[in-house]
């Protein structure tokens, strides 16, 4: 299977996360689709680096997950926050910040 | 350090980059004290925590300051070619340490709210509950915010230097996390601030997939993540395809969201104002710095080549955002949203500059953003003296008539709102002849047109301010104006100096911009 | 060819002209309280001083040949980008030189009189300091040798103009007023900094003489847009149509603010700039034209404006706008007219600044009243100012041998050199200066009194009078002494250039053709006002009945003059105040009504953003694949 594919499935998952930030309401959820994206990445780095044939890709899908490990912990302190102060995850609720 | 991280290996073969530690001393010295901050939060007493940070926090800043300093005429590639240290990425990386310190000062000023300082005594805290007002009572400050912040300064000097794609990334978050955190540690309004967080968090995550997507498909088109490969790759195959094209895209959506360009800008006014003010100024400044200093390289270095591609995006994105950001900025009744909105206006001018895409181009854009930073600085330190009992009085109602009951905060405020407008004998005329000047040069006269036509809105915003703190009557409870400590007194004094003295004497940074030189690859 | 010499022996201390009044500025402002004393006297001291220095240099600059009188101080180099260059450099030359003399002479019996004006204001040290602001930023303005430090003393101006519109705080009016002028301003500079961009883009340089020498050889188009740009400045800064209408909310301000500011000096800036400009100018025939075409459309509007309005100040507001267009128009004439638009500058600065100081004399003793309508038979109450005024009346209206007559008769000389149709222009706008000027005198000093109760009319206090007495003087002979003793034509020429053109009518029956527009303007003005004046001003439909009603025994009553004349000038004033005020304020509802509508899409949720940044990235990948398509 030629690694194009790999890129092709790459592009289907990042735009499939995209839609997951913009149709979930849950934060936690809206976050694993942001994780997805990040992941999808990994993967067109990956076949890319497979393309190229050189491992610069896959040491950045490397260091990709470590950058999303720390953006896990930075975000769900937020969202744990916010859920205590709300007693819901929702991110429709905090709305008091606009026009 | 990074330069393991981007080493290219072929096949079986690996080298081990050389790493010149001097010349990354500013980034090592920042970071390395960013570490002993926490373990000075894991183990020193309570009571000695506050003045370890704030003797880290300046001792390191200052440090790292004197080494970019002894750098100055270091101009090469480092970390195997993962950095590249040179005259503009050493200029910025001195503004950002600047900022940093003028906007520390800001965060340790414990004299202007009765409670302590800007923070949340315990960000874990329910607000409105038993233990927040425990914490508060017994007089607890939080002092994680330092190395937090040492964090985000050591992003920052990456930033502008990063010269692979995985550095610049990991730059970004190095940057970004510690503020998403900082944004929602207000002591006051806290709802708005955790909400500020939380949007904050969401989209500037969004935004890094997009650039490590973008990243993904330049680094599958040219087979490397380094800028000067990319380029090269560039120019040796003339005849594009998707993937550059769209990768460039990508790339800039992710960087363009830092600046608060639209219409990636939204997240702009709500965080600015739901953080803690000396966040505000803080980021406002730095982050602004920081990311148009890696806009800067990536648009002049990887995509030079591409220009005629990607200079009609960049104009729809430049007129969107100075546009939006001066109109929007007209009904805004919150003096911190207004900023804000104005900070918009400010990063589409400071596009004339990436546009140009000349050398005129990049002083401009560099001398601008250090002019705009200082003066941000300087705004939102006003910001936090204007008080009433609930906080800070930021609703623009309660500035009326402020010169009648403290003068000298009037006039300070007034002094940065022309900067800000770009009236003559201030940084904001200098940097905004600069770019203009540039824009023109490199045939961008609509442009320059259209933003004229911004800045002359976005002038009426101003005029608007200042008409009300000084033709106007005060209202029935007008808010105080605090006597600050040194810190803050200090923060204003040099943000005033720099916004006045950038714009009658602007010759000897001119100089050392024209120093500076142009971007290594 | 001029040589330009630098600053030695008198003039090498140019840069206190400036240094005085701005180190008064910043004693004053920066002393606090403490100087609260004696403050006012340091103001006025400072610009005493400048105007001391001034007379030094005139003398010793009368000393050199024409060739040599242009004298360049270099202080600071200020900014080099690239090729691009301003320093801090000064130039004095003739046309300098008499903007100098105009502005610290005229500042300093301003500044003697406002001691008096502001005796119990107790911002009074303020006052002072913004004046002395003031009077630097125009120093600066008018030495400056290169268009990026001229823009450093215009803003400067301008925002010495917009603090002292807006000093009376406690006047809701007054704030308002201060943030349309700045508005406005705003809208000139755009001009400003667009023309000294394009100037320094075709040029290479914003310095006069470097750019002068060059002017010839940039294209036709390129020197029409640069005249355009230009002249938007001059407009918003002169308050020529269409930026005009914030001159006369400006007189919120102090009487000696609108007298020194919005009459003798700021407002002439454009003036300045459009013959500063002239080299520029001549290039181009259309941005000529174009100014010609202002210059006599703001003309007419001020005289309308000037005839309508009951307030005097505003009236006189409406007069310094008409003559500003005159001045504009000759400025637009090209070298036949530049002279001749400096000449009526420097007479109208002196019976300008007269007739608002003695309005501000007239209003110090009718307890701060504007309406004219509640004045009348002034002349025995207040000699001093009544024969001033008179003096001053007489000046503006051209009668020989007054300072007017000299000045304005020469503009309407060039004018029919130029054109026939604007020489008439010029004549029939003299007229209607006849009319609202003879209007105000008679409404003020003539006549029955028609004051409120509470009214004891006074003259004022001598450190007010003496400054009326100087100007009143200086009314009468200005222009003669400019004409024949300083023989303005061939001081200015080797800066602007001069030339006449013979005419086909003899210059002794055009005089006499403008003197008699102008006294029949004046017996109009006469007819209508010398009996009774209505005290409330005459509305709408009821206008003519009431206009009718005070003049029922006179003849001319009804003949073509006057009901048109008003009807007309009523209707202009609404036109002014509807369709213009209308296109700026109506442009500001306008990005108010937009700015509400966008503010809304900033909904608050995260998820709109994040939508809206969605699209944002597919607009940016379009455009660029957009781009590459074709």
């Amino acid at each position: 299977m030629s690694p194009s594919a790999y890129v092709v499935l790459a592009a289907i998952l990042f735009t499939l996360g995209s839609v997951g930030v913009l149709v979930r309401r849950n934060a936690i959820v809206m976050f694993m689709s942001v994780e997805m994206m990040l992941n999808a990445c990994n993967l067109a780095f990956v076949a890319f680096a497979r393309m190229n044939g050189n491992l610069d890709g896959q040491v950045v899908a490397f260091f990709v997950m470590v950058v999303a490990a720390a953006e896990v912990v930075v975000g769900l302190a937020i969202i744990v926050t916010i859920f205590r102060t709300r007693r819901s995850a929702s991110v429709d609720e905090p709305n008091l910040l606009k026009y | 350090m990074s330069g393991v991280l981007s080493a290219s290996v072929v096949a079986d073969t690996f080298t081990l980059p050389t790493i010149d530690y001097g010349a990354l001393a500013p980034v090592l010295i920042v970071a390395a004290a960013a570490v002993i901050g926490v373990l000075v939060e894991a183990f020193a007493p309570r009571g000695a925590r506050r003045p370890l940070q704030l003797v880290l926090v300046f001792g390191s800043l200052i440090a790292a300051f004197v080494a970019v300093v002894m750098h100055a005429g270091i101009r090469q590639l480092d970390g195997g070619g993962a950095v590249a240290i040179d005259g503009p990425g050493l200029v910025l990386q001195g503004a950002v340490l600047l900022i940093s310190i003028v906007g520390a000062m800001l965060m340790a000023e414990r004299m202007v709210d009765p409670a302590g300082d800007a923070f949340a005594a315990r960000a874990s805290t329910l607000p409105g509950s038993e233990d927040e007002r425990q914490f508060s009572s017994r007089g607890f400050l939080q002092t994680e915010i330092w190395p937090l912040m040492l964090f985000a300064v050591t992003g920052m000097l990456l930033f502008p230097i990063a010269n692979d794609l995985l550095l610049l990334f990991v730059a970004l978050e190095v940057m970004s996390l510690p503020l998403y955190l900082l944004v929602g540690m207000a002591r006051r309004r806290r709802l708005l601030s955790q909400e500020a967080a939380l949007k904050y968090f969401i989209l500037g995550s969004f935004s890094s997939a997009f650039f490590l997507f973008g990243s993904a498909l330049l680094y599958g088109y040219s087979g490397s993540i380094k800028f000067g490969k990319i380029a090269e790759a560039i120019a040796g195959n003339p005849g594009q395809n998707m993937l550059i094209l769209v990768g460039v895209g990508m790339v800039a959506v992710g960087l363009l969201f830092k600046i608060g360009a639209a219409p990636f800008h939204q997240w702009t006014p709500d965080v600015y104002q739901g953080a803690p003010t000396p966040v505000t100024a803080f980021m406002a400044a730095a982050v602004k710095v920081a990311a148009f200093g890696a806009i800067l390289r990536v648009f002049y270095v990887i995509f030079g080549g591409l220009r005629w591609d990607w200079q009609p995006m960049l104009w729809v994105i430049a007129i969107l955002t100075m546009l939006i950001g001066a109109i929007v900025a007209v009904t805004q009744t919150d003096v911190k949203r207004m900023l804000a909105y104005s900070s918009i206006a400010q990063a589409g001018f400071i596009l004339l500059g990436v546009i140009a895409a000349n050398p005129a181009g990049l002083r401009g854009a560099i001398f601008y953003l250090v002019a705009y930073a200082f003066t941000t600085l300087g705004t939102f330190a006003v910001v936090t003296l204007v008080r009433d009992s609930t906080g800070e009085a930021t609703h623009l109602s309660k500035w009326a008539g402020l010169a009648k009951t403290s003068p000298l905060t009037a006039t300070v405020f007034a002094i940065f709102l022309l900067s800000l407008a770009g009236i003559p004998l201030t940084s904001g005329f200098i940097g905004k002849f600069a770019v203009f000047t540039a824009a023109i040069e490199a045939g961008a006269m609509p442009l320059v047109i259209v933003a004229l036509f911004a800045s002359l809105i976005a002038a009426f915003v101003y005029g608007r301010v200042i008409v009300l703190m000084f033709f106007a009557d005060p209202p029935a409870d007008p808010p105080a104006v605090v006597v600050p400590s040194a810190f803050t007194t200090l923060a204003i004094a040099i943000s005033v100096a720099v916004t006045v003295v950038l714009g009658i004497i602007p010759q000897p940074f001119l100089t050392l911009l024209e120093q500076a030189g142009v971007f290594i690859r | 060819m001029e040589v330009t010499t630098a600053a030695g022996g008198a003039f090498a201390y140019l840069w206190l002209l400036i240094g005085f009044p701005l180190a008064g500025a910043a004693i004053l402002l920066f002393g606090g309280k403490r100087t609260n004393r004696w403050g006012h006297y340091v103001g006025t001291l400072a610009v005493v001083a400048s105007a001391a220095y001034a007379v030094i240099l005139l003398l010793a600059l009368m000393g050199r040949s024409p060739e040599e009188r242009t004298v360049v101080q270099h202080i600071a180099d200020w900014i080099f980008i690239n090729k691009f260059s301003a320093s801090i450099a000064l130039q004095l030359d003739q046309l300098s030189m008499v903007f100098v003399l105009l502005i610290t002479i005229v500042g300093s019996l301003i500044h003697v009189y406002s001691i008096g004006y502001m005796k119990d204001d107790p911002d009074r040290r303020r006052f002072f300091g913004f004046l002395n602001l003031f009077v630097a930023a125009m120093l600066l303005l008018v030495l400056a040798d290169n268009y990026l430090l001229l823009y450093a003393g215009w803003e400067g101006v301008g925002l010495a103009s917009f603090l002292l519109i807006g000093f009376w705080q406690h006047k809701n009016s007054a704030a308002a007023a201060a943030k349309k002028a700045f508005v406005m301003n705003r809208i000139g500079d755009v001009g400003m900094s667009l023309g000294i961009m394009l100037i320094f883009v075709t040029f290479g340089s914003v310095t006069f003489s470097t750019v002068f020498d060059q002017a010839g050889e940039a294209s036709d188009t390129t020197m029409t847009w640069i005249g355009l740009l230009l002249l938007l400045a001059a407009c918003g800064k002169s308050a020529q149509f269409p930026l005009q209408a914030w001159l006369l909310d400006a007189m919120e301000g102090p009487t000696p603010v609108s007298a020194l500011i919005h009459a003798a000096t700021m407002v002439t800036a454009g003036v300045y700039l459009i013959v500063r400009s002239g080299p520029i100018f001549d290039q181009t025939i259309v941005a000529s034209t174009v100014v010609v075409i202002i210059g006599t459309i703001t003309m007419f509007l001020g005289a309308f404006i000037g005839s309508a309005k009951d307030e005097i100040k505003k009236a006189l507001a409406g007069s310094t706008m008409s003559q500003i267009g005159y001045m504009i128009l000759a400025a637009g004439l090209g070298p036949v007219g530049y002279v001749f638009a400096i000449f009526h500058l420097l007479t109208h600065g002196v019976f300008k600044a007269n007739l608002f100081l003695g309005a501000g004399s007239v209003m110090h003793g009718m307890k701060n009243r504007e309406n004219m309508r509640r004045y009348g038979a002034l002349r025995a109450a207040m000699i001093v100012t009544w024969l001033s005024f008179m003096a001053a009346t007489f000046a503006i209206m051209g009668i020989p041998p007054f300072s007017g007559f000299w000045s304005k008769d020469d503009i309407i000389h060039a004018a029919f050199e130029h054109n026939i149709i604007i020489g008439i222009c010029a004549i029939l706008a003299a007229g209607f200066t006849g009319f609202y000027m003879t209007r105000m005198l008679v409404m003020t000093f003539f006549g029955k009194a028609r004051w409120e109760d509470d009214q004891h009319p006074h003259e004022s206090p001598p450190v007010m009078t003496i400054p009326l007495i100087i100007l009143g003087i200086g009314s009468i002979f200005t222009g003669i002494g400019l004409l024949f003793w300083g023989n303005i034509e061939t001081w200015l020429e080797p800066v602007t250039g001069f030339e006449t053109r013979e005419l086909a009518i003899p210059a002794i029956v055009l005089e006499g053709i403008t003197l008699l527009v102008v006294l029949v303007g004046a017996a109009v003005a006469i007819a209508m006002y010398r009996r009774s004046v209505a005290v409330e001003a005459p509305k709408g439909n009821v206008l003519v009945r009431a206009a009718r009603n005070s003049m029922y025994d006179d003849a001319i009553n009804d003949t073509i003059a006057v009901r048109p004349t008003y009807w007309l000038s009523r209707s202009l004033v609404w036109a002014d105040r509807s369709v213009i005020d209308g296109i700026v304020g109506g442009s500001a509802a306008f990005v108010g009504g937009l700015s509400g509508r966008m503010r809304r899409l900033q909904s608050g949720f995260a998820r709109s953003y994040a939508l809206a940044m969605l699209g944002g990235a597919i607009l940016v990948v379009v455009v660029m694949l957009l781009v590459r398509l074709p």
